[in-house]
């Protein structure tokens, strides 16, 4: 195994202790790749490891273990494990929400986004975190977005994409009434979400990303006898994006603009709205779904999919969606690092 | 007929050659000299038997294409639309449906047209299906369903924007598409008990009212209507966690709020094959579910799979709803 003088720095996020989370991580470091391509900071609490390799059926080898306020010396093949000891594990039972695993989720991230902030690790992956425990646990956020942007002391734009495989995926509106899109799609909000595509993609590794924009009507309008949203609105925020470089076509009809990026004509699709874009994309493999907070100083990465309560402690959880997201964690951060030093 | 500057003849010219051995035996209602140019065009060797009455398509059908002739007012050329061939277009879908109304024909199969140059010509329909609802005295509209092997969704609303599309949505549409979905599932699929699955209008289905109102006041209480109407409906469902393999399979078909909803996961599932069926007339309608594709007419690389698929699927629908009468 090679010495990588920039092997990304990564702080492996422990997330809901009730659901697959625990056993997602397990299973994640014991896969060969993971331990040798980064250093990693579990950032969590031993005992919620030790249950996940218990469920798991596999064991993760340490390289130290270290107490919160402790700097962290990392290294490859060993995860180092920064125990927060925040779990009061008496009041969290399996499959079901509390406000102590909300709590526990809660203080991970943060301290891993503190660690960021800081210069101490590159990226952040952080295994499913579940709503309900997160709001009985007290966390007013909506998302985790704007939670991490917070600690982060992050102003400017920042968005979820979702990625599969090679092919990404970036909306203009997400969790707000259907009803209510039409009013927030302006030429502007668009430009925005184009250009913060752009340069994600390219913090990405992505050179020259192409980007596809759907329409928001059926057909995409059809020459506005559908709907004047793709004519008064996303064809002259495409225009400005193409005037500032961004390599963006459409709009398309949203019916066959996956199918189209899919067999290679784009890099990513942006969506006008959360189910134009989910239902395609859980569609075309939701076993190896990405979610990354992009255009945050840090990247931050995730499995698309969820807590999985209902499958919880049975070990059979699928951890290919977060190796995806590990490993995305691994592009973006070595990136970040190498942007750093070369600075 | 459809389009004449589309690729409707030439996958008509390939449907024919794929059906010719095992069927079902199809006629056109199209201009037989333009086919015959066409098939000699793209080098398709593909004999066409003009026909007087559809009594005369089946027997010549293994060995020629039966075609009722329907002239075209001006010689067509693929990819140069004409307002000229209107007339023809129109005509063609009016006579098709009368003999499909006088029972000559035991189903409708429609190529697609092009709407653009029918409205400069001064058609007055929106589309296909509601022109055809006209046709057969349905005033109320017909219900556009699409389908592929693993799924068939059902938008309560079409070629609306989607403002209009949201801003219509009422109890009463998702209802009334519903019990014609549940009918046409019983009658025209044979299924003896449909399950129908509901779809939100709102991201996660509302979550309660926090991303909108309309699935908790407008979608709900359709489902329990449908309910206690004795109909197997669930829902409002999260639209975009209930398109994968596992949950299609617990129902027979999905309502859907707004046109995109049903064609986002129909054209992502099976992008070549599926079959756009119209429900709510007295008569069987299938189309393939593409557009006339102008920019590779005349190349032959058009593909025939939804054509054939729509040619199956009428034939399969109509012993359906023979056999559903004669019970």
């Amino acid at each position: 195994m090679g010495i990588d003088p920039i092997a990304p720095r990564i702080a492996l996020v422990m997330g809901d202790p009730a659901g697959i989370s625990p056993e997602l991580t397990a299973k994640l470091l014991a896969m060969a790749d993971v331990a040798r391509d980064a250093r990693i900071l579990i950032v969590g609490e031993r005992r919620v490891l030790a249950d996940g390799e218990r469920v798991a059926g596999v064991s993760v080898p340490l390289a130290a273990t270290i107490s919160a306020g402790e700097k962290p010396t990392l290294v490859q093949g060993k995860p180092t494990l920064l125990d927060l000891r925040s779990l009061d594990s008496a009041e969290t039972a399996r499959g079901v929400a509390s406000a102590a695993g909300g709590r526990f989720a809660m203080a991970n991230f943060k301290t891993a986004l503190q660690l960021a902030r800081d210069g101490a690790v590159d990226a952040i992956c952080f295994t499913p975190f579940n709503k309900a425990a997160l709001k009985l646990g007290g966390n007013p956020y909506e998302d985790e977005l704007q939670f991490a942007a917070d600690v982060l002391g992050h102003r400017g734009p920042c968005s979820e994409f979702n990625i599969l495989d090679r092919l990404w995926n970036a909306r203009v509106t997400s969790h707000v009434p259907l009803s209510r899109v039409a009013q927030l799609l302006t030429t502007e909000r668009i430009v925005s979400a184009l250009t913060l595509t752009d340069a994600c993609m390219r913090r990405a590794g992505v050179a020259h990303p192409r980007i596809a924009v759907a329409g928001f009507n059926p057909h995409a309008g059809d020459g506005g006898n559908f709907g004047r949203e793709e004519i008064d609105v996303i064809g002259p925020a495409i225009a400005a994006g193409r005037a500032r470089q961004v390599n963006a076509d459409g709009p398309f009809p949203a019916d066959t603009v996956f199918v189209r990026a899919r067999r290679g004509d784009y890099d990513a699709v942006l969506t006008m709205f959360h189910d134009q874009g989910q239902i395609a994309m859980k569609l075309l493999g939701f076993e190896r779904g990405v979610t990354l907070l992009g255009g945050l100083p840090v990247p931050i990465c995730t499995p698309a999919h969820g807590t999985a309560y209902d499958i919880a402690g049975k070990g059979v959880a699928d951890a290919t969606a977060t190796h995806c997201a590990f490993m995305q964690a691994c592009i973006m951060g070595r990136a970040r690092a190498e942007e750093i030093q070369a600075a | 007929m459809g389009e004449p500057a589309g690729i409707g003849g030439e996958i008509l010219l390939n449907a024919w050659r794929a059906l010719r051995q095992d069927g079902p035996a199809f006629f056109a209602v199209d201009d037989a000299a333009r086919l015959e140019a066409l098939a000699r065009m793209i080098g398709l060797a593909v004999p066409i038997r003009r026909i007087e009455s559809v009594a005369e398509a089946t027997a010549p059908f293994p060995s020629a294409l039966p075609v009722l002739h329907a002239a075209l007012a001006s010689p067509s050329a693929p990819g140069r639309l004409d307002p000229r061939h209107a007339n023809a277009v129109t005509a063609s879908i009016a006579r098709a449906v009368h003999l499909v109304r006088a029972g000559d024909a035991a189903a409708l199969v429609t190529n697609p047209i092009h709407k653009a140059t029918l409205y400069r010509a001064g058609f007055g329909f929106p589309g296909h299906t509601e022109y055809l609802a006209h046709l057969a005295e349905k005033p109320q509209g017909a219900v556009m369903m699409l389908a592929c092997d693993t799924l068939r969704v059902v938008p309560v609303s079409v070629h609306l924007p989607l403002r209009r599309a949201i801003e219509t949505l009422t109890t009463e549409r998702i209802l009334y598409v519903a019990r014609i979905v549940n009918d046409a599932l019983r009658h025209d699929f044979g299924i003896a008990r449909p399950r129908l699955a509901v779809a939100g209008l709102n991201p996660h289905a509302g979550e309660d009212g926090a991303l909108g109102e309309e699935d908790r006041a407008i979608v709900l209480p359709a489902v329990t209507a449908l309910r206690e109407a004795g109909i197997d409906a669930r829902g409002p469902l999260p639209p975009d966690t209930m398109f994968h393999a596992e949950a299609r399979a617990t129902y027979d078909a999905a309502i859907c709020m707004y046109h995109d909803q049903a064609l986002i996961p129909l054209k992502t599932i099976d992008f070549h094959g599926g079959v756009n069926i119209t429900l709510g007339l007295p008569f069987v309608r299938t189309s393939p579910d593409h557009g006339t594709a102008l920019d590779i007419a005349g190349t032959g690389h058009a593909r025939a799979d939804s054509l054939i698929a729509a040619i199956q699927m009428a034939a399969t629908m109509a012993m359906s709803r023979r056999r559903a009468a004669a019970a």
